[in-house]
């Protein structure tokens, strides 16, 4: 059997055209669930007992209902009260509600790990609580949580081929409208799991090195 | 409100094909974790690396893909096969790959020690990884194992854009219909809440039950 993989350069074009919506949902996705995240564990942690129930009722619901319902309902919910956003801008919600809140519960579980005697070094320093936290303990539970952190964002990265189903028009998409069109179904998913086991090789591959990078000597 | 007492029968029955396709694809993936988690502990090289190729794959494709790959490919491969079946095919292929991991990281927790000493005892190698392994592993398993049926469950809500009858799908079909979002979503939501809340209050009872030391 001889493997002819003139088609990659058949269907890899066409492909390619959503590739670049993919990764540009995919980058905000992520950045913005990691910010959203910090967030939010700030709410889960806080001394306020409202401020925290709030917090831990959002992470609740989130994680328990499926990302696609949830960007059904802001998707088509929008349109129904007259500010309709866009498939992207949905989509793109969707994702940062769902992962901020995985996010906080992996920043959580970091920030537990950090030891108290760093805080209270902190304290002893003469920083304020707020300081000694921002500046000492979540800077060193971030970096802890980092392999966890890519886990999530490759597993973002995966969650954006959802907006697939509100139209917008990524990797996906593409595929599917290619699909439709001609008989090579086996090339055509072939190609585009290649496509996301580039995508995702190459994120983890970036925050391995990342990883690296901010590891103490 | 009326519209939801009115939609009830009708997400009543695409909440019970979510259940039966949660149901099936939790006990799928979950021998197939196993069975792949013991293949990579104790298998031979070829055997390990041929799992490792099929985790790496799955751990970098979305399900979504798959699913797709499933509905338009298997009918130019001449294989019949029912789209609920196939769907759960799918989704245990998929989430067996997360469970492996599990199992891997819970049996490879067990300290080392256990092992020598059951084998000082003189017990084969069957009956350490049964009496001795295993009940200790299943006590670090637990709660990743109901995260990940958790996700099992959300997961399922994917069949409905190849066109299976679970309660996503027909929440959507109620909405194009009714033009009432968040009412149905809503109560998609809500059938998603219960099943995944009931899951990891079950799963924090048995976590409680294993630590108990009489």
């Amino acid at each position: 059997m001889s493997i002819d993989l003139s088609f990659l350069t058949r269907v890899a074009p066409t492909l390619a055209e959503g590739l670049s919506t993919t990764i540009l949902l995919a980058v905000p996705a992520i950045l913005l669930s990691a910010t959203w995240g910090i967030v939010v564990v700030m709410g889960l942690l806080s001394r306020f007992r409202l401020v925290a129930d709030i917090a831990r009722s959002y992470v609740e619901v989130v994680r328990n209902t499926p990302v696609l319902v949830q960007m059904f309902f802001i998707f088509f919910g929008s349109g129904f009260a007259g500010y309709p956003l866009s498939g992207f801008t949905a989509g793109l919600l969707a994702l940062v509600l769902q992962n901020g809140a995985y996010m906080a519960e992996i920043y959580r579980g970091g920030i537990r790990g950090v030891s108290h005697r760093l805080a209270e070094a902190g304290l002893a320093l003469g920083l304020t609580p707020r300081r000694s936290f921002g500046l000492i303990v979540l800077p060193i539970a971030i970096r802890n949580v980092i392999p966890p952190l890519s886990n999530q964002g490759v597993l973002i990265i995966k969650d954006t081929s959802l907006v697939a189903t509100i139209s917008v028009a990524e990797l996906t998409f593409q595929a599917r409208l290619l699909a439709d069109r001609t008989a090579a179904v086996f090339e055509i998913f072939f190609t585009l799991a290649l496509f996301y086991l580039v995508l995702t090789a190459i994120f983890s591959g970036c925050m391995r090195l990342l990883e690296r990078r901010l590891r103490l000597a | 409100m009326e519209l939801l007492v009115k939609s009830l029968p009708l997400l009543a029955h695409g909440a019970a094909t979510t259940l039966y396709l949660s149901a099936a694809a939790i006990v799928f993936a979950t021998a197939l974790g196993l069975v792949l988690a013991l293949l990579q502990l104790f298998g031979g090289l070829i055997l390990r690396a041929l799992v490792e190729v099929y985790l790496y794959v799955v751990r970098g494709v979305p399900l979504l893909v798959l699913l797709f790959a499933m509905y338009y490919a298997l009918p130019y491969a001449d294989i019949q096969i029912e789209p609920v079946t196939g769907g759960i095919v799918v989704i245990g292929l998929y989430f067996g790959a997360f469970m492996t991991e599990v199992f891997r990281a819970a049996v490879l927790s067990v300290p080392k020690g256990q092992w020598e000493a059951a084998r000082t005892l003189g017990l084969t190698t069957p009956r350490i990884l049964l009496d001795v392994v295993f009940v200790q592993a299943m006590r670090v398993a637990g709660p990743p194992y109901i995260n990940t049926c958790i996700m099992v469950v959300k997961g399922t809500s994917l069949v409905s854009i190849i066109g299976l009858a679970d309660v996503t799908f027909i929440g959507k079909q109620i909405v194009e219909r009714t033009l009432a979002p968040f009412e149905i979503f809503g109560a998609v939501a809500f059938v998603y809440f219960v099943i995944c809340f009931a899951l990891s209050r079950l799963g924090r009872h048995l976590e409680w039950r294993l630590n108990y030391v009489p």
